[in-house]
Order: C-alpha cells, then sequence, then structure tokens
C-alpha cells in the first residue's frame, strides 16, 4: 500500500491543493495529515474544510492545540521579542478568523495514529511542541520511536524532509542489586523516523511545498517537493493583514528568526 | 564522600537510624543528599521535617528536593503543576486525600514549596523520580533506551533516584547505533553513535520498610558505590 503523509499546512490553501493533486497522480491509497492545518496563513478556514471534506486522518499540531487551548508557550518559545510579537499576532488574527465548527474540528484531533507499524505525531510522541530534528542524538531518536511501538515514526513540526534510519544497535547493561549481579546484551531493530516536511509553510531553501510518499510493501520512502503558485498565497497574505515577513520567508522557503536557541527544549506548559 | 537517601515517608525513627549510622562511620560526608518523599501521611512528617531543618552538632546539613508525596500535598493546596490529585486517588483512594491534608501542618507546607526539584553535581543529576517527571519510576528492569533517554535528558553520566525504593546499580557498560539521513537534497553516510558508560542508581528508602532502612554511599573521587542497610527499632538483630 502506497500512503501520503503530508503536515503544516498553515493555512496554505494553494499549496495545499497543490500537493493532494499530486498525491492523486502518486496514486497514493490513503493520505495521513500531521497537524498545524492553521496558523501564519490567510485560508485556515478553507484549509480544514478542504481536509475534512476528504476525510483525511489527522493528528492535532501545536498550532491547533494553541488555538483551541488559548496561545500559552513559555518564552522560550520565541528567540526574539520581534518573532514573539510576529508569533501572537499570527495567533490574535487566526484566532479571530477561524469559524467555531473549524474551532470544534481541531479540538478533537488525537494527539497520535496508529497504522500497523506505522506511527503518526506531530513533534514526537511525547510532546506536539517537540522537535526532531534530524541531527538529534541517535538513541534519543530511538527512544523517540520506540515509545511508540512501531517501526517507522511519522513526524513533522520541523517544516523540513527527511528519513532518518536507525540500525545496528547494539547495548551492554549490567544490574548490581543486594541479591546479586546480572548482565544482559540488547539487539535495537531497525526504526525509522520519516519527517513529512511542510506543506504551506516550507523552510528547505525553497518555496516548493514538501510531502512524504512511503509504500508500506518495499518500505521506501520517497520526499515529494511540488511547485505551486506560492505568490497567491503571499499575496493573500499581505491583503489579509498578516506579518508582511510571513509572505517573504514563504516565497524564500526560509525561516526567519523563528527558532529557539535549543530546538529540543519542549515548554513547561 | 557523599551520602544519598529517599523516602524517609515521615519515618523519624528511620531517619535517626540512618543519621547515627553515617555518623558511625567516621568518614566525613561531603554531601548529604535526600531524594524527596520525606514527608508520609502522617503527623510525624512535620517533626521530622524539623528535625532535617536542624542537623546536630556535627551532623551534613541535608540537601533536599520534591519527591511524589512532597508533590501530592503541593496539588492539594492548588501549589502544584497539576490541577488534580489524580494520582494520589488513583492509588490510595479518595480517603487518602483528607488523611495527607490533616497530617502536613502549614510551617511543612511552606517549607516544601522551597524545595529544589533536583540537584546536578559533577556528572551526576539527583532527583526522585526522573528527567521526566517525579512520579518516573526507574527500576532494575528499565528499557535500556529508557534509561538513556532519562540520562541524556540532563547530559549526566549518572542518575541517583529513589522513587522505586530499591537499591541497584543499572550500568550501561556500552552501546552503539548507527544512523544515516536522507533529505531531499543528499544522504548522509551511516554514522555510528558510540555510548560512554553511564548508569541509573537507585538509592534504597530509609523508611518505607519498617525496621529496614536503606541508603547510598556514593564516593566521587573513586566513582565507588556503597549501598547501605541498617537495622532498627526493637526487632533490631532479632528479627
Amino acid at each position: 500500500m502506497k500512503i501520503a503523509v503530508m503536515s503544516c499546512i498553515h493555512g496554505n490553501y494553494e499549496a495545499l491543493n497543490a500537493v493532494l493533486s499530486d498525491i492523486d497522480n502518486q496514486k497514493a491509497d490513503k493520505i495521513f495529515c500531521l497537524g498545524d492545518l492553521v496558523g501564519y496563513g490567510p485560508h485556515p478556514n478553507a484549509v480544514v474544510d478542504l481536509i475534512r471534506s476528504l476525510d483525511i486522518p489527522t493528528v492535532q499540531g501545536c498550532w491547533d492545540e494553541d488555538i483551541v487551548e488559548g496561545l500559552n508557550a513559555c518564552e522560550c518559545s520565541y528567540p526574539s521579542i520581534l518573532a514573539e510579537k510576529r508569533g501572537k499576532a499570527a495567533h490574535g488574527w487566526t484566532n479571530d478568523q477561524i469559524h467555531p465548527e473549524v474551532r470544534e474540528y481541531l479540538a478533537q484531533l488525537p494527539l497520535s495514529l496508529r497504522e500497523e507499524n506505522l506511527c503518526f505525531v506531530h513533534g514526537s510522541p511525547h510532546n506536539q511542541h517537540e522537535y526532531l530534528m534530524p541531527e538529534v542524538n541517535a538513541f534519543t531518536a530511538l527512544e523517540r520511536v520506540m515509545a511508540t511501538g512501531a517501526d517507522v515514526l511519522f513526524c513533522g513540526h520541523t517544516h523540513i524532509p527527511y528519513v532518518r534510519t536507525l540500525d545496528a544497535g547494539q547495548l551492554a547493561v549490567k544490574v548490581q542489586q543486594p541479591e546479586g549481579t546480572s548482565t544482559k546484551q540488547f539487539t535495537a531493530p531497525l526504526k525509522q523516523i520519516i519527517n513529512a516536511g511542510s506543506v504551506g509553510e516550507p523552510r528547505h531553501g525553497r518555496p516548493n511545498a514538501t510531502y512524504v510518499i512511503y509504500d508500506t510493501d518495499d518500505k521506501l520512502t520517497t520526499l515529494r517537493e511540488v511547485e505551486y503558485d506560492y505568490q497567491l498565497t503571499c499575496q493573500a497574505i499581505i491583503d489579509k493583514g498578516l506579518p508582511a515577513i510571513f509572505a517573504w520567508r514563504l516565497a524564500q522557503g526560509l525561516e526567519y528568526a523563528e527558532r529557539a536557541e535549543d530546538p529540543t527544549h519542549v515548554c513547561e506548559r | 564522600m557523599w551520602a544519598i537517601a529517599s523516602g524517609i515517608e515521615g519515618n523519624l525513627a528511620a531517619y535517626e537510624a540512618v543519621v547515627a549510622d553515617l555518623r558511625k562511620s567516621r568518614q566525613e560526608v561531603e554531601n548529604f543528599y535526600l531524594l524527596g518523599d520525606i514527608i508520609g501521611p502522617k503527623v510525624e512528617s512535620n517533626q521530622l521535617v524539623k528535625r532535617i531543618q536542624q542537623p546536630r552538632n556535627g551532623e551534613p546539613t541535608p540537601l533536599v528536593c520534591q519527591g511524589w508525596w512532597e508533590e501530592q500535598i503541593l496539588i492539594l493546596h492548588a501549589l502544584g503543576r497539576t490541577g488534580e490529585p489524580t494520582e494520589l486517588i488513583d492509588r490510595y483512594g479518595i480517603n487518602m486525600t483528607k488523611t495527607l491534608w490533616d497530617a502536613i501542618d502549614s510551617a511543612t507546607l511552606k517549607w516544601i514549596q522551597s524545595l529544589e526539584f533536583g540537584f546536578v553535581e559533577l556528572d551526576c543529576f539527583l532527583i526522585h523520580g526522573s528527567s521526566i517527571s517525579v512520579s518516573d519510576e526507574l527500576t532494575p528492569t528499565i528499557d535500556p533506551i529508557q534509561a538513556i533517554d532519562r540520562l541524556s535528558r540532563m547530559d549526566a553520566n549518572q542518575l541517583f533516584c529513589g522513587r522505586s525504593g530499591l537499591a541497584f546499580e543499572y550500568k550501561i557498560e556500552s552501546g552503539s547505533l548507527n544512523s544515516q539521513v536522507q533529505t531531499l537534497d543528499k544522504l548522509t553516510d551511516p554514522t555510528p553513535t558510540i555510548l560512554s558508560p553511564q548508569r541509573i542508581v537507585g538509592v534504597g528508602s530509609v523508611g518505607r520498610v519498617e525496621g529496614k532502612a536503606s541508603y547510598t554511599l556514593y564516593h566521587p573521587g573513586s566513582n565507588k558505590l556503597e549501598f547501605k542497610t541498617v537495622r532498627y527499632g526493637a526487632k533490631k538483630g532479632f528479627g
């Protein structure tokens, strides 16, 4: 079976349409979405309506949670006062625009989904706000996959797609207790983390939308990059009064002063 | 030398037995850590806290962090990190909320509020539960990948904890794992991550088992551990 996994649409209707067309062309049997349907972009309601109309299994992202629960991330979420100001402006705008039924839909989204040996989350199995960067310690990455009981963990949140394969894991453990000492050898089976990138707010250096196709039969992943008319979204961002820097960074496919110094830090909320 | 204890649970006699044992050892205790669960659901907890706050001549001043029982009383007073005492009720039943509330006086509560969540010293992390939470119970049967995660979250080589009440050393002697990353633009070569030795130490429980207090000595210079057991009370030596 061929599955398509996408994440971080961020109210970018144009990008979502383009990705759905590409998924159609790739003849995927099923689509999963890893959340962050809203935030930053100009069409949050339209994006949610489209996802709902296609009945795409979706997990809740951190932006979706913030719209439901209210923005209460600690100050470490923002590396600068400017970034904080922009983030709060985008949250306020989205919060004002969201239709009640869209908010209700976002509120009932699960934090994770399972399909046989595959698990789907937004950030990490432990927290929607945790960034699983490709360079995070390999044992930490392995723990995140093993915590789910799955073999393949799909995540998003970083906005840059990647496939990380973890294998040939070996551990030697010695346990000493008053009753005696024992030694154990462990081998870790092959596990993968597949990051789906971002449909609507990519940060890999180009403005194209990204998502992944995973074939459950041959276990192969294809990272997809889809061109679309991003200028339409950029124009809508400006027309609707969202911070203009969001249009600029969408056009560049870059993160702009939005990454916290320690990406693995998880807010104590 | 460090002395590390946990789980007194309001048992003053057990604490006195440990302090007396330390005195008898005639070794200088550089740091005396009490890793939470100082109190339990009993009035004697208040007396114990006063005793800890006022060490006698020659006794080390304990460095104390919060434990599970301390967190429960803070939650009951709406001072905890969660709103509802769900864990307390699930474990001991609804009546325990009143028992604990009635047992702990305001002076003890104020002292509990001032406690640290844990300590970082040299390459050691000392806490009641783990880097995840005060409730996280690390035991000798923990999955090694979880053990590495708990250590790496605090960038520590040694984690001393007391939640399980057990005395144990769980040592990861060696480990390796290959990692390969494919991005849109490149495929990296497989890169091995090699683990250096690291360990989790359960420090035992002072007051959980009546008549038998256990704690741990650690020598930072030699990295040596000693698990100590002290018998106390009427049944001492004849049980």
